[in-house]
């Protein structure tokens, strides 16, 4: 189902390819660190290289499902939408999360939903389809965790069709500790307003 | 002339000085150059101008209507910066993902 696989080594320490020496997959190194939205932005450009049909983001601290994947590709195989969200709250996902968790996702859900005008169930998931219409389209200049806010300014502005489904989010010791903190979110909220500014 | 003025106005002077050897010197530049240093000396050595002007513009203290204003400048400076900030940033990343682009590395399997 997937033809290629694109990981994105965003200046870690020790470069991840000799980790991945044994898996079919084409490995972009930032030579610094940039953040995950600079991160997304370069696998983007990389899958416009490869004329990729569909293109899933995946984040890679494990909490994604890749079950969810044929879920979340049949919207854009359907044609209903240009990009399909995933989301860990809609009511067929099985995912449990903790009260402060969901508290701030819930709050930033409003905060994205005043700032661009797209309402979704969740504020902040990693594991996204794009279509070729939305491939080309969405461009990320927020560097830092801001990207998932920006991401539903480019729906807006390019007027993208979007479908939200259901994931499992599987919140483990190890992504608890690669995710974001609560104090994350404010400077998040911090980069988006400074986004808002300097457009 | 009290010692805190003898310390503000030789600052200026030097200020002054550092800024007439460092800049490119454009006529425009050098006017707003002494003309802000002209004003601040005018305001050190004669507070009570300051006081005159607070007063028209409906503050008590010429020091407060200063301290007001360098609020004003400070987010104008601070938000200048930023922008300047941002737009190294971008370029950065754009090196840095041009530079990823052209080694993009695929594994043995993947190839064709």
């Amino acid at each position: 189902m997937v033809n290629a696989i694109i990981v994105v080594d965003d200046g870690s320490a020790e470069p991840i390819r000799k980790s991945l020496a044994d898996f079919p997959v084409t490995i972009l190194r930032h030579r610094t660190n940039l953040g995950q939205g600079a991160a997304l932005q370069t696998g983007i450009v990389y899958a416009r290289k490869l004329d990729a049909d569909i293109v899933i983001t995946f984040d890679a601290d494990g909490q994604h499902n890749a079950e969810d994947v044929a879920g979340l590709i049949a919207p854009i195989v359907q044609n209903q939408a240009d990009i399909v969200l995933g989301s860990r709250f809609l009511p067929e996902s099985q995912t449990r999360l903790a009260l402060s968790r969901k508290f701030v996702l819930q709050t930033a859900r409003l905060i994205n939903y005043l700032l661009s005008g797209v309402l979704l169930s969740d504020a902040h998931n990693g594991l996204r389809a794009l279509n070729k219409t939305a491939l080309e389209k969405i461009n990320l200049t927020e560097n830092r965790m801001a990207h998932a806010s920006e991401i539903l300014f480019e729906i807006k502005r390019h007027e993208l069709r979007y479908i939200e489904v259901p994931v499992l989010i599987k919140y483990t010791d190890y992504s608890k500790q690669k995710g974001q903190s609560t104090h994350d979110s404010i400077k998040v909220l911090f980069d988006l307003v400074l986004h808002k500014l300097f457009k | 002339m009290s010692g805190i003025q003898l310390v503000l106005v030789t600052g200026f002077i030097f200020i002054g000085l550092y800024f007439l050897i460092r800049l490119k010197k454009r006529l425009l530049d050098i006017i707003l150059l002494f003309s802000m240093i002209a004003a601040a000396t005018v305001f050190v050595l004669w507070p009570n101008v300051t006081n005159v002007i607070a007063n028209t513009l409906g503050v008590g203290r010429g020091a407060d209507l200063i301290f007001y204003l360098s609020i004003l400048i400070f987010w104008f400076v601070a938000l200048k910066l930023y922008a300047r900030i941002r737009k190294l940033e971008q370029l950065f990343t754009q090196i840095i993902r041009e530079d990823a682009l052209k080694n993009a590395q695929t594994m043995p399997e993947n190839k064709g």
